[in-house]
Order: structure tokens, then C-alpha cells, then sequence
């Protein structure tokens, strides 16, 4: 080993600062904060949701826009996407189509609408998840927009962005090490370096507790109705990352904190410089329905 | 999926005992024929087999937590009745009783439902193991059908798998005195220790998925002490072991004498032939090195045979 592991002594002499054992990797690892932060918008709409819980469609799309007006700063929302997408570029939107909770049809159709409004025809564009790979638009991408939602995970800790890049990779197990530690590391294969224009984290209902094989209990869940939407995965899952920590105090009355720790988020912060998870470099941009807000 | 249903509906009235989509490899048949093909008015669909290079098709990254356990296979049996949520059976042969043992302490909480040689309910799921197997009964909402119908299809399964099995020998080196006997874990590589509290992030303890380990809750004043005990392959390796530890976690203590942690807590370890045992947050030096004397008449018993 190059480097001291962590250890819980570590967490202990810091604990006062922070208990958190996952948070604390970038206060241990890295000094002072830098100067600039990163944006990352997080747009909520009391009727993104209706009672039975299916996402509406209108109410996604404003939200969707809002959130890239704020992002980029351009209330023009096509111009706004035109400095995200280029209308020569080949676009795939990477979803996550697990049954119990996806990224919805109604997010894919929101971020379609708006690619094709930069310019780029339906022939190349595409949207998928498993079949990345095999996928004649995404083998040919030169941008890749990323959506999924937000959940808790019983190996990585939390499913979020980064790990949403996993079915690039022909072998996912692979980077299943240390509960995913490295997961970063995908977004350094060739198949997406570079080309991530934006993120949407799905915070519709997002899943805060699992348990068992199945992993998903709509007990679990709750209707937050959000979307975190920033060109840093990393940011974006932090943020998530938070709010997931918040609702648990709130149900279990306990510390919050997620098992197995969702390291891998603050790694790709530390390790693999994929972006940013500490809070006090993130501006947080905060729109619309507030009650219940958790962060 | 209709077609499905109405075969097992007939299969069912026919004798019940008929599986349908019946695995063809020994082991994952043999698993199959525990389950019943209805539960109550639900009827069952094709059966899905995996094992330990496929059940990533099935749960994704999450099965980790059953390969760590080193398992065989998976069945995995949905039940489906028009207008009920569904009830899907995970039922896990984990080749040895101390897996499947162990596989059902990564998650403790809920109520004993009194099923099997060990099992929880919570929130529509019943967790339970018996001999080298272990289940996951799971419902897809919680209603107070589907927990009744839960309960049946666990008692059902239990009874249908013979015998027992044994649960891992280094649970006897737990001394008795404080242990929390609903909060013993048993495992095998860092990861899953860490799941349960967290020492760090690298190997330190060389648990490497070869080594057997036990940690457990103890009762203190003031709060809660853990002891975990690891079995390695030898002498040298347990040694290599407890030298990495203490370089990594406590290298300015000697072996055996404690060291505060900072939480006003003590910590100590020793290593004794093919075992190491740590005390975490013991509320006194005195405490933690009482524990892990009690562990070493434990260990020197066990190898004289008593």
C-alpha cells in the first residue's frame, strides 16, 4: 500500500467536525478549499407528482427547463441547451430503467424535447441503459447526458450518477472492489470521457432504506418531487447524497448515515478529481416547492 | 405471464407438488422442490436460477453481499395474484450452514418470526436460514394478507427443508458475559465488517475473503463495546494479521494493552495462534483486556477439546 489507509481513529479525532465517516474522506484528504464552487440546482414542484405518485409530464418539463436557465444563467431555455449541446453533436441519454424505480419516461422525454430543440435530429439521439454498449448512437456519441434516480444501494451505499456509467463497462463487477470505491474511474474510459453535458439526478421519490434481495420497499420511499440537475456528477450526487442522510434522521431518528458508506462519492472527489463533494465548494441553487426541503 | 399463471393454477389443482419451469441442475432442483407452488390464492410463475457469475442479472451490484457469503445458487420464485401485491420467494443454498448463517446476520432488524433456525420480519420481508440454505420471503407491498401469507409460505419452506445445520464454530469463543445474542455477525472479508462498523478503509485485518470472522455487540456501561474474533488459516498468518492491524490501527500500543481511541474508549487486541481478537470502544482499558482474556481461555478450551 503507497498510502495510510483511514481508519475509524481517524474518524474519532475529527469527530466533533464531523461525525460522518464517509463525509469526513475530503476533510482527512485534502486541505483548504479552493476558491471557486460548482453549481448544482435543485428544482422541486408540488405537483410533479400526482396522488398516485406517476410523474406529470408538463410539470417535469418546466421543472427540467428552470433548473438549465438557473444552471447556465440564460433564460432563453433552447439558447440555454444550445451551450450545453451542439447541433452536430451525437447525443445519448444514459437512463436507468431498473423496474422498481427508473429515471421515468417523462425526465427522458423532457431532456429528448430539449436535445432536439439544440438542433440535433432524432437520428442521433438516443436513450438507453443496458444496451450502452451495443448501441450504434452511444458508440458514436459525442455527448452523453445523465439521468437516473436517486436510491440507496446494498453494495456502493447510494445509486446516483457516477455509478449510472457502470453499463459502459463490459464487465460491471469489476468495479464492485471496496464497495465500489473507484467507480469514477469509468468516466476515464473512452466511451464517455469528456462527453457528460449534464446531469439529472431524479429525486422524484427517491428510495432511502432497503432492505432484503429486492432492495425496494415504496415504505422506503417518499414523494420529495425534485430533480438536482448540474454538469458535475459528483456535485450532483453529494447533494442527493445529503438529502437521502436528511430524510433518514428524519425516519430512523438516528445519525442518517447510509450503509454500506457511499464512499465512492467523496473518492471521486479525492481520488479520481471527477468533480466536487464537499458542500462548502458547491453553490446550490434552490427552486421552487420548499416545504419539506431537507437540505 | 398469463399463460404462466394459468399452467401453475393447473399444475397446483393437479397435485401441487408439479413444478413448473423446474431447474435442471441438481442443486437449484432440489432448492426448487422446498417452495410451494401457491401461496394461498397467489400462484406462482417460471422459476429464475442464478449463481454466483449471473446473480448480478438479477440484483445487480447488491449481489456482492451473497457472493462474499461464497453462494451456490439462487431460485427465485414470483407469486402473482390479480389486484395483490406480488410475493417473491429469494431462496439462496449457500453451500454450508455457517454462510447461510452468516449471510442472515448482515441484516438483524425486525422481529424474530420464529421460523427456521433463525429469522426476522419487517416491513413485508421474512429473512430466514436453515441448514446450508437461506430465503428471503418478500412482499411487494405490506398489507396484513401479504404478511399472513409471508409467514405460511416461510413456515411452509422451513418445513420442508430436513435437517439442520450448525452454526459457525467461532461463535464459541464469544464469551457470554454482556453479548447481545441478536447482534452477532459472521462474515468474511472487510467489506461486510465495515458495513457493520467501520475500521478502515483498506484490509488491515488481511480478512481477504479466506478468513472466518465473528464480531459482537457486548453490553457496557455507558453504552456498547464490540469484540470481533477472526480464524485465519495458521499461526503465521493470524501473526502477519495482527502486526498489520496494529501498524495500521494502533501502532503505538503493544500487543494487549489498550489504547483510548479519542471517543474516550479503549481498544486492544491480541493475537493467539490462528486467532486475532480486537475489542472496539471498551468503556475501560481493564474491560477490554478482561474480554480478551475471557477469549483466550475460550480459544485454549477449544483446543484442548472441552
Amino acid at each position: 500500500m503507497s498510502h495510510r489507509t483511514i481508519t475509524r481513529r481517524d474518524f474519532l479525532k475529527v469527530a466533533s467536525a464531523a461525525p460522518l465517516a464517509g463525509a469526513l474522506a475530503p476533510v482527512l484528504a485534502r486541505p483548504a478549499a479552493p476558491e471557486s464552487k460548482v453549481r448544482v440546482v435543485l428544482v422541486r414542484h408540488e405537483a410533479a407528482l400526482d396522488p398516485s405518485g406517476a410523474p406529470q409530464a408538463e410539470v417535469i418539463q418546466a421543472m427540467l427547463d428552470d433548473a438549465v436557465r438557473a444552471l447556465i444563467g440564460d433564460k432563453d431555455i433552447v439558447k440555454a441547451w444550445k451551450t450545453l449541446i451542439r447541433p452536430d453533436d451525437t447525443v445519448g441519454i444514459k437512463t436507468n430503467v431498473w423496474g422498481k424505480l427508473s429515471t421515468t419516461a417523462e425526465v427522458e422525454q423532457a431532456i429528448k424535447r430539449r436535445v432536439m430543440d439544440a438542433g440535433v435530429p432524432e437520428d442521433r439521439l438516443s436513450v438507453d441503459d443496458r444496451g450502452v454498449l451495443r448501441n450504434p448512437v452511444f458508440q458514436k456519441a459525442t455527448a452523453l447526458i445523465n439521468a437516473r434516480p436517486a436510491r440507496t444501494h446494498q453494495w456502493s451505499g447510494m445509486g446516483s450518477c457516477i455509478k449510472n456509467y457502470i453499463m459502459f463497462t463490459p464487465q460491471p463487477s469489476a468495479w464492485h472492489g471496496d464497495t465500489c470505491a473507484d467507480l469514477a474511474g469509468i468516466w476515464n474510459l473512452p466511451e464517455v470521457k469528456g462527453k457528460t453535458r449534464l446531469n439529472v439526478l431524479v429525486m422524484l421519490s427517491p428510495l432511502f432504506h432497503m432492505i432484503g434481495t429486492q432492495q425496494y420497499n415504496k415504505d422506503f420511499t417518499w414523494a420529495y418531487k425534485g430533480l438536482i440537475v448540474s454538469r458535475d456528477p459528483v456535485a450532483a450526487d453529494a447533494t442527493g447524497l445529503r438529502i437521502l442522510e436528511a430524510r433518514r434522521r428524519e425516519h430512523f431518528q438516528d445519525d442518517g448515515l447510509l450503509k454500506p458508506t457511499p464512499h465512492h462519492i467523496q473518492l471521486a472527489d479525492t481520488r479520481h478529481h471527477l468533480g466536487v463533494s464537499d458542500p462548502a465548494r458547491i453553490e446550490l441553487v434552490k427552486l421552487g416547492w420548499s416545504e419539506g426541503l431537507l437540505i | 405471464m398469463k399463460k404462466v399463471v394459468v399452467l401453475a393454477a393447473a399444475l397446483a389443482w393437479i397435485g401441487g407438488s408439479v413444478l413448473m419451469s423446474q431447474p435442471t441442475a441438481p442443486g437449484p432442483r432440489l432448492l426448487a422442490s422446498y417452495i410451494p407452488v401457491s401461496a394461498g390464492p397467489w400462484l406462482s410463475e417460471a422459476d429464475q436460477v442464478f449463481d454466483a457469475g449471473t446473480i448480478f442479472d438479477y440484483i445487480d451490484g447488491a449481489g456482492e453481499v451473497y457472493r462474499s457469503y461464497n453462494m451456490r445458487h439462487l431460485v427465485a420464485r414470483r407469486f402473482h395474484k390479480d389486484g395483490r401485491p406480488d410475493i417473491v420467494v429469494d431462496a439462496f443454498d449457500m453451500g454450508s450452514a455457517a454462510d447461510a448463517f452468516g449471510v442472515f446476520t448482515h441484516d438483524l432488524d425486525g422481529a424474530d418470526a420464529a421460523i427456521g433456525q433463525g429469522s426476522t420480519y419487517k416491513a413485508g420481508l421474512l429473512s430466514f436460514w436453515k441448514d446450508r440454505y437461506f430465503l428471503s420471503v418478500y412482499a411487494e407491498e405490506e398489507t396484513a394478507e401479504t404478511k399472513r401469507q409471508l409467514l405460511e409460505l416461510g413456515r411452509t419452506i422451513a418445513a420442508a427443508i430436513p435437517g439442520a445445520g450448525e452454526k459457525p464454530g467461532l461463535l464459541k469463543l464469544l464469551p457470554e458475559e454482556g453479548l447481545e445474542a441478536g447482534r452477532v455477525r459472521f462474515f468474511h472479508n472487510h467489506s461486510v465488517l465495515n458495513y457493520h462498523y467501520f475500521v478502515a478503509a483498506a484490509d488491515i485485518l488481511r480478512l481477504a475473503q479466506t478468513a472466518d470472522a465473528v464480531l459482537a455487540d457486548y453490553r457496557e456501561s455507558g453504552g456498547r463495546s464490540r469484540l470481533l474474533v477472526v480464524s485465519y488459516a495458521d499461526p503465521p498468518a493470524a501473526a502477519k494479521a495482527g502486526a498489520s492491524f496494529a501498524g495500521a490501527y494502533m501502532p503505538d500500543a503493544r500487543q494487549g494493552a489498550g489504547m483510548s481511541t479519542g471517543n474516550r474508549k479503549w481498544t486492544a487486541f491480541r493475537v493467539r495462534g490462528r486467532f486475532v481478537a480486537v475489542v472496539f470502544d471498551a468503556a475501560s482499558e481493564e474491560g477490554a483486556r478482561a474480554r480478551l482474556d475471557a477469549v483466550e481461555r475460550l480459544i485454549d478450551g477449544d483446543e484442548r477439546g472441552e
